[in-house]
């Protein structure tokens, strides 16, 4: 598929004609804009000079409510290379088992479009595992399966499948019927309906799946490692709190929530990378 | 061609023989994630006790004595460290196929803890008070135990559950008078009591009449059976470490920090200092280092099947210690 | 795959010329798209509602028929008929005097929305039938998609993605796509009902113009009144649900038409004429 770029250009190329028409509301608009694009972290580093504020002239204890400096204190207190084996061991697991989750959720969210049989049969064993609180299971997966890094990726797995089948077999039943008939008419083999028209009109759906799961993928790597790491963000945010430190527990937390937030957006760049058309247009 | 590969096949599969031989590998479970009560194995490690008995140590950390047993029971692990109470309720009511092979801590570890300048001296003082404990500690089931042995009973104070990492701090703040917590933790409370600007002061349950086993060395009855030298040699080398740790708390401090770089080596150093007692005391010194005495056995049982509600009849505490290796009195 | 010269008359017609002088008997000569007593129920059960029933009609080839009726009454399921998208439980459609009994591949359809893939880019969309058939395209294929756009003006289009495009060019593209495979019989299924009313004209045009240049049999479903008169030859009216046949009308206006044929008396008589027919109440029945 060759796409060419040029919409967006002309999308934001108004814009800048606007700009440069008068000057004075040329400035003005600058100012707006640069205004909207600030704002956000504006109004986030005000939240932190707050938080530290009160901390400081409350002489609030670190064990209750740790300041923003001390958790950066605590974040650079720990090595570059331990954070390094900490971030390596939960976002292999994560990636693992969201990887194996698309292996398996794609082909079976396929499998119960082409039959009803399974959709029957299936479907409710996926409802019942889906609604197994993951928590609950995990020791268990660890019996059986060891502490290795297979039992976590099963449970990472476990949690992140099924707003994938969900997602892809939505997209998949929301393609036009008229183009199943359309494929219909030309007698073309199954297959050919299924990776020609299905999977490429399910493939919005499929991505809101995949941003809902890789957020899921660390929430699962973080149980699995409360249940059994030696290693792992999880593990060292529970091995902190174990030592009263709070303030590393949060910097662990904090790294933890921004790696959860660059993989979410890594899939919006996936997708507007590989499938630009399957964006929702900007207006 | 085909020589070249039979031979490398040949030489790794020697390779890998001798590499066999070279060490015994054995996989020790914690029953928590690691800190100063759990020194002796990484001291082992890094002062080279296991490999003076040729043993090639690795460490499993655990979450909670039931969850190690349930590791060494399914052979995820060989040998390790947990509430010899778990064990005998677990054997109690299921026969795991784990036996108990030495003492670690010979006094229970449970306690009160309350500020210095609280007014509370001694366990009788908590009447009418307000005690905070986290909702899954074994402590629990010991409670009643030791405020009948102190005169109170659970009417006699008002108890508030709450997540472990929020008893410190409830603590400080006055949300409770007293918590109750392990002595392997007065390090830490003792320097989150300092960040208030307090002094806190720790009840230890064992001198208020609760005179139980509780940590102790576990191990699969498997590898008991099938590699009982290496068992023996794990036991004498991890015993020398024990010794090594409470006569040099700073540099078992060190030892733990150097393969665990998270912890801080002066508060492991602060925690083995706080345990001291639990490992060397009139039990141990009467006894031996390491030994289960039947008398103790049945004593703590009768507790432990109390707290927990079972049958003394149940069990008969000393089938769940395997002799044979049990370190000798010297 | 064969590639045919771009609008050559199929081979088939001569083996279904054959069949024709076989099979006579009753049937009208050079009958091209026959119905039967066609009816079709949705409920398999046996009392279930009929969509549509009793449908006579013979379309010739190369005929433009337009169907018109209300909302409802079947003229999609007649056209998925013809297709061989649905085949009826009552009653026989035949094409070249043979039973429709599977999906027929010598159809092409243009559908109510264009339904243009949106990762494709109109030239890829255009050839996008055969790609879905066949697994491959070559380069004639290739060549025959830029000669249809380029007859239908959308050549400067081609390598546009779908949404770059206007509801009418959308729609444009549609019926190139429908034309790739060289169809005998073109099923449109109320092609223009999402465009504006100018956007509409002039597109019903450019069909006409296409259709003259190289004749198909035409099945065009609309709810337009004007626009059947306009574009066809016979206008078969429905009634409501149940479907059945009201009329069936000789159109008879000259061709080629153009926008003043809209004026005149024919045109107003015979919109008339269906609209009497679509409202009066002896179609409630």
């Amino acid at each position: 598929m060759n796409h060419t770029p040029a919409p967006k250009a002309a999308l934001h190329a108004p814009q800048q004609s606007h700009n440069s028409k008068t000057t004075a509301s040329g400035v003005k608009q600058w100012f707006k804009k640069q205004g909207y694009r600030f704002a956000p972290w504006l109004f986030f580093i005000s939240l932190l000079i707050l938080w530290e504020s009160i901390c400081r002239l409350g002489h609030v204890p670190t064990y209750i409510l740790p300041s923003p400096s001390s958790i950066i204190n605590a974040f650079f207190n720990v090595s570059f290379s331990r954070w390094m084996v900490h971030l390596w061991a939960t976002l292999r697991v994560a990636l693992l088992g969201f990887i194996v989750s698309i292996l398996i959720s794609i082909p079976l969210s396929i499998a119960l479009i082409r039959s009803e049989l399974l959709n029957r049969t299936i479907y409710p064993v996926l409802v019942v595992i889906q609604s197994t609180p993951v928590v609950a299971v995990a020791p268990l997966i660890i019996v059986l399966m060891g502490t290795g890094d297979a039992s976590r990726v099963l449970i990472t797995c476990l949690i992140t499948f099924f707003p994938l089948v969900v997602s892809t077999t939505t997209g998949m039943l929301e393609t036009p019927q008229e183009l199943i008939e359309l494929s219909q008419s030309l007698r073309a083999p199954r297959y050919r309906e299924t990776w020609q028209i299905r999977i490429p009109y399910a493939i919005p759906h499929i991505f809101s799946g995949l941003r809902v799961s890789i957020t899921l993928a660390i929430i699962g790597a973080v149980v699995a490692e409360f249940v059994a790491a030696e290693q792992g963000l999880g593990y060292f945010i529970q091995f902190s709190t174990s030592f009263f430190k709070i303030p590393q527990a949060f910097a662990g937390l904090v790294f933890l929530s921004a790696i959860s937030l660059l993989l979410f957006k890594s899939v919006h760049w996936i997708q507007a990378w590989l499938f630009p058309w399957s964006l929702p247009k900007k207006k | 061609m085909l020589n070249f590969v039979r031979s490398s096949i040949i030489a790794i599969a020697i390779g890998s023989c001798t590499a066999a031989m070279a060490a015994d590998h054995v996989t020790f479970q914690l029953d928590w994630l690691p800190g100063g009560d759990k020194a002796p194995v990484y001291v082992g490690i890094q002062e080279g006790f296991f490999r003076a008995e040729n043993l090639d140590v690795k460490v499993a950390t655990g979450r909670g004595s039931t969850d190690a047993i349930t590791k060494i029971a399914t052979g995820q692990a060989d040998i390790g460290m947990a509430d010899i109470g778990a064990l005998m309720a677990a054997k109690a009511q299921d026969d795991v196929p784990v036996s108990a092979v030495a003492a670690y801590f010979t006094q229970a570890p449970h306690a009160f803890f309350v500020l210095s300048n609280s007014g509370i001296h001694n366990i009788k003082d908590l009447a009418g008070k307000k005690v905070a404990t986290s909702p899954f500690t074994s402590s629990n089931a010991f409670l009643p135990l030791v405020l009948k042995q102190n005169g109170l009973s659970d009417k006699d104070i008002t108890l508030i559950k709450a997540d472990p990492g929020a008893l410190g701090p409830m603590l400080m703040t006055g949300n409770t008078q007293a918590i109750i917590a392990w002595v392997t933790n007065t390090a830490l409370y003792k320097a989150q009591a300092a960040q208030a600007g307090k002094t806190i002061t720790v009840l230890p349950w064992s001198e208020g009449g609760l005179s139980l086993y509780s940590s102790s060395i576990i191990a699969s009855d498997r590898f008991l059976s099938e590699r009982p030298e290496v068992a023996k040699r794990f036991i004498k080398a991890f015993e020398k470490a024990v010794v090594y740790t409470y006569a040099h708390p700073e540099k078992a401090g060190e030892d733990l920090h150097d393969i665990v770089p998270e912890v801080d080596p002066k508060i492991a150093a602060a925690q083995i200092h706080s345990i001291y007692d639990l490992v060397y005391n009139k039990i141990s010194q009467s006894d031996g280092f390491g030994v289960l005495t039947a008398k103790r056995l049945t004593t703590t049982w009768q507790y432990v099947a109390k707290a927990n509600d079972l049958s003394p009849d149940s069990l008969n505490p000393e089938k769940i210690v395997n002799k044979a290796f049990m370190p000798t009195p010297n | 795959m064969n590639v045919m010269n771009a609008f050559s008359t199929p081979s088939i017609e001569n083996v279904a010329h054959n069949d024709d002088q076989a099979t006579q008997k009753e049937t009208t000569p050079n009958a091209y798209v026959r119905m039967e007593d066609v009816g079709h129920c949705y409920d398999p059960t046996p009392d279930g509602p009929m969509a549509v029933q009793h449908i006579n009609l013979d379309i010739y080839r190369h005929e433009f028929v337009a169907v018109v009726g209300p909302s409802g009454c079947g003229k999609s399921t007649l056209l998925r008929m013809v297709a061989g998208l649905l085949i009826p439980s009552h009653g026989e459609v035949s094409v070249f005097n043979k039973p429709v009994t599977e999906p027929r591949d010598d159809v092409g359809i243009v559908f109510q929305k264009p339904n243009l893939l949106p990762w494709l880019t109109v030239k890829k969309n255009v050839l996008f039938p055969l790609k879905h058939k066949y697994g491959h395209v070559s380069l004639e294929d290739k060549k025959r998609a830029d000669e249809l756009l380029t007859m239908t003006g959308l050549a400067s289009f081609a390598d546009k993605m779908p949404d770059e495009l206007s509801g009418g060019m959308q729609q444009r593209v549609g019926i190139v796509r429908a034309l790739l495979l060289n169809p005998d019989i073109l099923l449109m299924d109320e092609p223009f009902s999402a465009l504006d009313a100018l956007t509409r004209e002039q597109i019903g045009f450019d069909l006409l113009d296409i259709w003259r240049d190289h004749p198909k049999t035409v099945l065009f479903i609309t709810h337009s009144i004007s626009e059947a008169v306009l574009l066809a030859d016979r206008i078969l009216v429905m009634s409501k649900r149940p479907g059945t046949v009201l009329d069936l009308i000789d159109v008879n206006l000259p061709r080629p038409r153009t926008a003043k044929d809209m004026n005149s008396t024919r045109f107003c008589e015979l919109t008339e004429t269906i609209r009497g027919h679509i409202y009066e109440p002896h179609s409630r029945a």
